[in-house]
């Protein structure tokens, strides 16, 4: 079927416009009196040419607001199934394949099958998403071209068909107009009023047009660049290498640690952590016996490596580039780089201690040395003896006969010295030396040394010649370089969303055919604000209306 | 009076005063039939009267935060007392605004309820006020939480209004298939409501009563989970406050007072809730739903019809196109409230404190759910035949969400939001 896309006005329309685009004129004849469907002011959008190719298919599929609601509602339904149990991500050290069976029985094992274990990570979650972004773009083109052009080529003379079918109408006669000459004065008295409400008025003879606040019409749009930029920033961020990182770092109180897959070393100079005191917990808190930390701190200084980075073989150089206090709240910055403070656990573990070589008998005391648990070395020189490490075992087990160690953790240090020196045998003497007090007990040092023949003692003087290391601080270390990215799409998206809920675009028009006036008016939101402000400029001009009386009767069939 | 008792007593005034002017709107509303009077007169006198005890109410309640935050050192919204207080505070700012723009009396009659009732579960949690773990102490505590809270206090007016649409458009004589659903799902709807006052009343009673029921259960730690490495037996103990219908599966009793001359636990939770907590918290929902249904049941054999049916002739007066309005606008203040405040300074607080900006956190994850949903709002309005009674059960719905996201993610998923104190 040919139509005949010609208005009346004499303007040539696209096929399969709504409304006029430059009178307004229905040009879909369905006699009905209904309020106009008044969205993008019924000009036509390259979703719904006529002729479609394949790329026009998936440009209308995409367009379709009904497809971008079923997109967020299936995102919404799937990122629900994401929080039934804890998603995987959320253990440090777990085999999730017997992890959510054991846990959560027949359910969890459904969960891991499924894949929800995963949600957020899965194919079909990151092509909602995906799915989501592009439906964003091409709803967005699809609109925001035809609607812009639609706004800025109004035409101030509507057809009397789109005035009577706004949602807001006023039509009456106009006492004492004798003329066209009165009627366009009426018409600019009233432009007048509209004015003073800040409209932008235009007006065309006895035919006016008042708009304000335009603007808002573009706040879904900028919201929706907004939401674009950043899910374009997620994105990036999981494609390009090297612009995120995630690494996690366990740092004894004391030890200094490589940041791992970088060039940086973090020390941890000294953790502390203060506890609440209980006049200041609740009475129900200190039943239970829970303590609540008020602060914990890491005393951090970050290096560089400098030299001999990376080489197994040397010890590398590090250089301090900076020190920070990290707490919770307050993360170490360094040139995009962030550690922040995630925990920490009580790890009483021995670091060093400050040993004194004695005689057995006489209790005389030969000299001191400082005995490392991490690395210690192969020769100590203490007065005139030479003690040489014969054998460490950091976590000491003895099993069936033999000695071993269960770990490299220094939990049960224990060290065999072969001691040579004055008034002792050439091949030299063997010692046995455990640093925990009640290890020595356990394992009866005391007696194997004895029953070896060793005339000396290694021993501590107190317990200031012993260095502990308390806690453990976890930090993790992360850099974000699209963040900034992100924020800015954030920022965007919230201006879009204020723009489009916090104004809304108003019309108003007007035409006089002799004593008759026509008055329409339309709003993207807010007609209760809309219809008071009619009124109220009706009123001025001496007619008197209640604002609901403004809505237009005719309701839809 | 030390400081903590003017803030409590504060809370406690304000908390009356919403009851007292939700009864004024009422009359307002009501009372123009009544003799002797101009109906227009009467309801513009009672509606100023209610709004100005609201406002008195909220001045009390604004007493009760500024002196809990003097007392407690830091901003009140911080555990599960402290945050519902906020959001029913919030509520008012938005029933006040609201109001402002729109002057109408009915609004009232059902946002104060939902501010009150909000008010009233807040008051089921523990009163005292606890410091702050580190993660809490920043400024980022006030901003996030404050405007999260305010952005969902409009879902909530939003709520309020969708709910007077549907009850005062809905035809409950009628006979269609339509009719019937409506009706059923408005019930439903009041039924809901009236479940949460159940648990708060027995909540409120059985504490009055001073009750309590003690049990223990013994709980076996696997060899691999245990330090010493060997397989170990804890013993957990629960405490009830309300009288156990239900008891940790496996468990035993400690000490239990009798209630209604019960002596016993009359069922045991199902094997498949271990913890003993959870058989707490199921007795605690089979109090919530059986108070629930006694009140509704006691209030359908009162009037003698539906609820909804009862409540629609004090809403004859209110245009319905005027509620869906009221409705809609109420959302479309609150998104982008909603929006900054719970997800965007969250973002922001979460980059800051947990070293990532978003982690799938169940919270977040249903904070993104509730702006998703309110997203399928907006973008539903815009197509032809979704206002109205629709849209209204959509606002509905997304203040469940907005509730399952506040409290129903801490009792039931947790994460790494649970300090709330549930």
């Amino acid at each position: 079927m040919i139509q005949n896309t010609k208005c009346e006005c004499g303007h040539q329309n696209p096929v399969n416009t709504v409304l006029c685009e430059s009178c307004g004129k229905p040009l879909i004849e369905d006699q009905s009196m209904e309020p106009l469907e008044m969205r993008y002011d019924g000009v036509v959008r390259r979703s719904q040419r006529g002729t479609k190719s394949v790329i026009d298919v998936v440009w209308s599929f995409f367009s379709s607001v009904k497809v971008a609601i079923y997109l967020i509602f299936l995102t919404l339904c799937g990122a629900s199934l994401g929080t039934i149990y804890p998603q995987e991500n959320t253990f440090i050290n777990i085999d999730p394949a017997t992890y959510y069976p054991e846990t959560y029985g027949t359910m969890g094992e459904i969960y891991y099958t499924l894949g929800l274990s995963h949600t957020y990570d899965s194919w079909w979650f990151k092509l909602l998403l995906i799915m989501i972004g592009t439906s964003l773009v091409i709803c967005s083109l699809d609109r925001v071209l035809p609607l812009y052009k639609a706004l800025s080529k109004q035409k101030i003379r509507k057809h009397e068909r789109f005035i009577s079918r706004q949602k807001i109408v006023y039509t009456g006669e106009i006492k004492g107009i004798q003329d066209e000459k009165e009627a366009e004065k009426w018409v600019e008295e009233f432009s007048a009023i509209l004015k003073k409400k800040f409209y932008r008025v235009t007006t065309d003879g006895s035919a006016l047009l008042a708009e304000k606040n335009r603007f808002s019409r573009w706040g879904p749009y900028i919201n929706h660049i907004g939401l674009i930029i950043f899910l374009l920033a997620v994105l990036l961020r999981i494609i390009v290498p090297g612009w995120y990182m995630e690494q996690y770092m366990d740092v004894l109180d004391g030890d200094t640690v490589q940041v791992p897959g970088t060039n940086y070393y973090v020390e941890n100079e000294g953790f502390t952590v203060e506890y609440y005191s209980e006049d200041e917990l609740a009475e129900e808190t200190i039943e239970k016996g829970k303590v609540i930390p008020e602060l914990f701190e890491t005393k951090a200084v970050l290096y560089e490596c400098v030299e001999n980075c990376n080489d197994p073989f040397m010890e590398p150089i590090l250089e301090e580039v900076t020190r920070h206090p990290i707490q919770v709240n307050k993360p170490l910055k360094y040139n995009g780089l962030l550690i922040y403070q995630m925990g920490y656990e009580e790890t009483p573990l021995l670091r060093s201690v400050n040993a004194t070589l004695k005689g057995r008998e006489s209790g005389e005391e030969y000299g001191q040395f400082v005995l490392e648990m991490d690395n210690p070395k192969s020769n100590y020189e203490v007065g005139e003896y030479q003690l040489e490490l014969v054998s460490y075992y950091p976590d000491f087990k003895f099993e069936n006969g033999v000695a071993g160690t269960k770990s490299s953790d220094p939990n049960t240090p224990a060290f065999i010295f072969s001691i040579t020196g004055p008034g002792l045998p050439d091949e030299g003497e063997i010692n046995m030396y455990f640093p925990i007090p009640q290890h020595k007990v356990i394992y009866q040092e005391d007696q194997v040394n004895e029953a070896a023949g060793s005339t000396l003692v290694i021993d501590v003087g107190s317990m200031q010649d012993v260095d502990f290391s308390i806690y453990t601080s976890f930090l993790s270390a992360r850099k974000d370089t699209i963040l900034p990215m992100i924020w800015v799409g954030a920022a965007i998206s919230m201006i879009g969303l204020i723009m489009g809920f916090y104004w809304n675009h108003r019309r108003i028009w007007i035409r006089m055919d002799g004593k008759q006036l026509l008055l329409g008016a339309h709003s993207n939101k807010n007609w209760f604000g809309l219809r008071k402000e009619v009124a109220l400029a009706l009123e001025k001009q001496g007619i008197k209306v209640e604002p609901k009386s403004l809505e237009n009767e005719v309701k839809k069939s | 009076m030390s400081l903590e008792q003017v803030s409590n007593t504060a809370l406690i005034v304000a908390f009356l005063l919403y009851i007292i002017s939700a009864f004024l709107f009422v009359i307002a509303i009501t009372g123009k039939k009544w003799s002797d009077r101009d109906p227009k007169e009467h309801t513009l006198r009672w509606s100023k009267l209610a709004f100005s005890v609201t406002i008195v109410g909220f001045v009390s309640q604004i007493i009760y935060f500024i002196t809990r935050w003097i007392y407690s050192g830091h901003i009140p919204n911080a555990n599960m007392f402290e945050f519902m207080t906020l959001l029913s505070m919030m509520i008012i700012v938005g029933f006040i605004i609201i109001y402002l723009i729109y002057r109408s009396a009915g609004i009232g009659v059902f946002a104060l309820p939902v501010a009150f009732i909000v008010q009233a579960y807040a008051m089921v949690f523990p009163w005292e006020a606890e410091p702050l773990i580190p993660a809490l102490q920043d400024n980022w505590l006030k901003i996030h939480v404050t405007t999260a809270a305010l952005g969902e206090a409009f879902f909530a007016v939003g709520f309020a209004t969708g709910l007077m649409y549907l009850i005062r458009t809905v035809n409950f004589t009628g006979t269609s298939k339509k009719d019937r659903r409506a009706t059923r799902g408005i019930e439903f709807t009041i039924f809901a409501i009236l479940v949460v006052v159940g648990f708060i009343g027995s909540v409120f009673l059985f504490n009055a009563l001073d009750y309590q029921a003690e049990f223990s259960k013994e709980v076996i730690v696997p060899a691999e989970e245990s330090e010493l490495e060997i397989e170990q037996v804890n013993t957990e103990e629960v405490k009830y406050t309300l009288p156990p219908i239900v008891k940790p599966y496996k468990s035993e009793i400690t000490s239990m007072d009798s209630y209604f001359g019960i002596q016993k636990p009359l069922m045991e939770a199902p094997f498949w809730m271990k913890g003993v907590n959870a058989g707490r918290k199921l007795n605690t929902v089979v109090w919530a739903l059986l108070t629930g249904t006694l009140l509704y049941c006691l209030l359908r054999l009162i009037l003698r019809k539906p609820i909804g049916a009862k409540i629609q002739p004090i809403l004859s007066d209110l245009d319905p196109e005027d509620l869906d309005e009221i409705s809609y606008r109420s959302i479309a203040i609150g998104f982008p409230i909603f929006t900054l405040g719970a997800l965007i300074f969250a973002m922001i607080w979460a980059h800051i404190a947990w070293e990532r900006f978003w982690g799938w956190d169940p919270k977040e994850v249903w904070a993104l759910i509730v702006w998703l949903f309110y997203s399928v709002y907006l973008h539903l309005r815009l197509s032809r035949g979704w206002q109205g009674s629709k849209s209204s059960w959509l606002s509905v719905i997304g203040f469940l969400i907005v509730m399952f996201t506040l409290v129903g993610v801490n009792l039931v998923i947790a994460g790494l939001h649970s300090y709330a104190g549930v």
